[in-house]
């Protein structure tokens, strides 16, 4: 095992049920790209499952069952999607059993390293599609063989069938959006979610080298070309949250471009990146 | 309730698209199912809700189910809790209600039907929930069959969420140990 305290300590209490909105939000963005956090979650849910045979049993009403089963038929034939050089069924995968699906995906990932694709981009596009198998499996096109040039409608499409899931969900809430820096196609250095209501990110390093004498800095830039800000230096824990966006527009936020640089202790003297930054863009991972 | 092999068979059926078997696999588990979604939810619609989202995440998910990484109930009630956590915790309510009877089992007396049903797992569990203070136990037990946030506990027990925060982590530690896995 080596994870440390904050991550094991955040999977419990995951699996316990005590983390609020915005952490299990961030928690459920991390299942997704983090396969040793969902192997710890995995682990937790089935030590503290047990507990389950002390429920008592109620009936639930019959209509529950009508709309269960209407809903399987809608969706059958249950026709697994196809990904680019994988056999159907193991791209059936779903996020039922994290861990597994996660190594799946990442092994995926490599498999598609071949793809001249910006790695952001990529891996924007794994956890728009594992959100469409989420929300809605079925929606996905049956016979699914994306060419590269494909990738941009791959990144758009779950985003609609997330706002046509919206419709059927009584409850809004605020939407969440989680960008994915990766140095290389393999793992995710840094995983950021974003509040666009409250103007707050979280970023959570996760496969991101640990310098004693460094300390990593974001960057937003809003436009094409435009001067990186400073959103602040992180911190040395794996979290660190922060009201950084308070000066930035929802729509500015959304379309922004964001870095992640390796800077000297308390940040940049320059107060530009001083360091090639790794980038990367919003995707929105829950209904608004 | 159907044996953990019967069950694990109905899964691998699903899997493969058998809505006759999905239909069984329903009527096996609902109850509980139902039970946990209520006891956290406490609203007849919105486990009615959850119902629906569980059992068709199960039907499309049942291929990735691993009798070697857990029971089919407990991966069941995993995703059903998940569920009525993620909508109780949006709707952002903070009602606090009465403590549920099922923790009565935990260290101390088990009721007939626990014990009938009771698994080595269980055992060992429940031993190890014995060993930690009561007010801590309560908390763990008021989180999992409840769904109460740390907000929530830091009303009832009395103390700062962060509190709350480090007091769960230090007896979920000490559950992990305990159970020596």
């Amino acid at each position: 095992m080596t994870m440390d305290e904050e991550h094991e300590g955040i999977a419990a209490e995951y699996a316990l049920g005590t983390l609020d909105a915005d952490e299990r939000a961030q928690a459920d963005a991390m299942l997704l790209v983090d396969p040793e956090f969902a192997a710890e979650v995995a682990r937790w849910e089935r030590r503290l499952g047990e507990l389950n045979v002390l429920v008592a049993p109620v009936e639930p009403p019959a209509p529950v069952w009508e709309k269960i089963r209407a809903g399987v038929a809608e969706a059958a034939p249950a026709e697994p999607m196809r990904l680019p050089e994988v056999s159907a069924p193991a791209v059936a995968a779903g996020p039922g059993e994290p861990s597994a699906e996660i190594i799946d995906l990442t092994q995926r990932m490599r498999r598609w390293r071949g793809l001249t694709v910006m790695s952001g981009a990529l891996a924007a596009c794994l956890v728009g599609i594992v959100v469409a198998r989420e929300y809605r499996p079925d929606v996905l096109p049956a016979d699914w063989r994306p060419k590269q040039q494909m990738v941009e409608k791959v990144v758009e499409k779950p985003v609609e069938v997330v706002r046509e899931v919206v419709r059927e969900v009584p409850a809004a809430q605020p939407a969440q959006y989680v960008a994915v820096f990766q140095k290389d196609e393999q793992s995710p250095s840094f995983v950021m979610s974003v509040d666009i209501e409250k103007r707050t990110v979280t970023v959570r390093q996760v496969a991101a080298e640990r310098f004693a004498d460094k300390t990593y800095q974001l960057w937003i830039a809003t436009q094409p070309g435009a001067a990186p800000q400073s959103l602040g230096v992180l911190g040395g824990d794996d979290f660190t949250v922060r009201a950084a966006l308070t000066s930035y527009e929802p729509a500015v936020i959304n379309n922004a471009t964001f870095g992640i640089s390796l800077e000297p202790l308390g940040g940049s003297p320059t107060g530009q990146p001083t360091s090639p930054a790794i980038h990367a863009k919003l995707l929105q991972v829950t209904p608004r | 309730m159907l044996t953990p092999a019967e069950l694990v068979w109905l899964m691998a059926a699903v899997a493969k698209g058998d809505q006759a078997a999905f239909e069984r696999l329903y009527a096996a588990t609902r109850a509980k199912l139902y039970g946990v979604a209520l006891r956290i939810l406490r609203r007849a619609d919105l486990a009615d809700e959850v119902m629906q989202e569980t059992y068709l995440k199960i039907w499309h998910n049942a291929g990735t189910f691993d009798p070697k990484l857990a029971s089919p109930i407990t991966w069941m009630v995993a995703i059903a809790r998940n569920r009525s956590l993620d909508l109780i915790r949006k709707k952002g309510e903070t009602s606090i209600e009465d403590e549920p009877a099922a923790m009565e089992a935990a260290g101390e007396e088990q009721n007939p039907l626990a014990r009938r049903e009771m698994t080595e797992q269980l055992r060992r569990l429940l031993i190890c929930l014995g060993q930690l203070e009561e007010d801590r136990r309560r908390m763990v037990l008021l989180a999992y069959y409840s769904g109460w946030s740390r907000d929530q506990l830091a009303a009832k027990f009395d103390a700062p969420a962060n509190t709350i925060k480090t007091w769960l982590r230090r007896s979920l530690l000490e559950i992990r140990e305990c159970l020596g896995s």
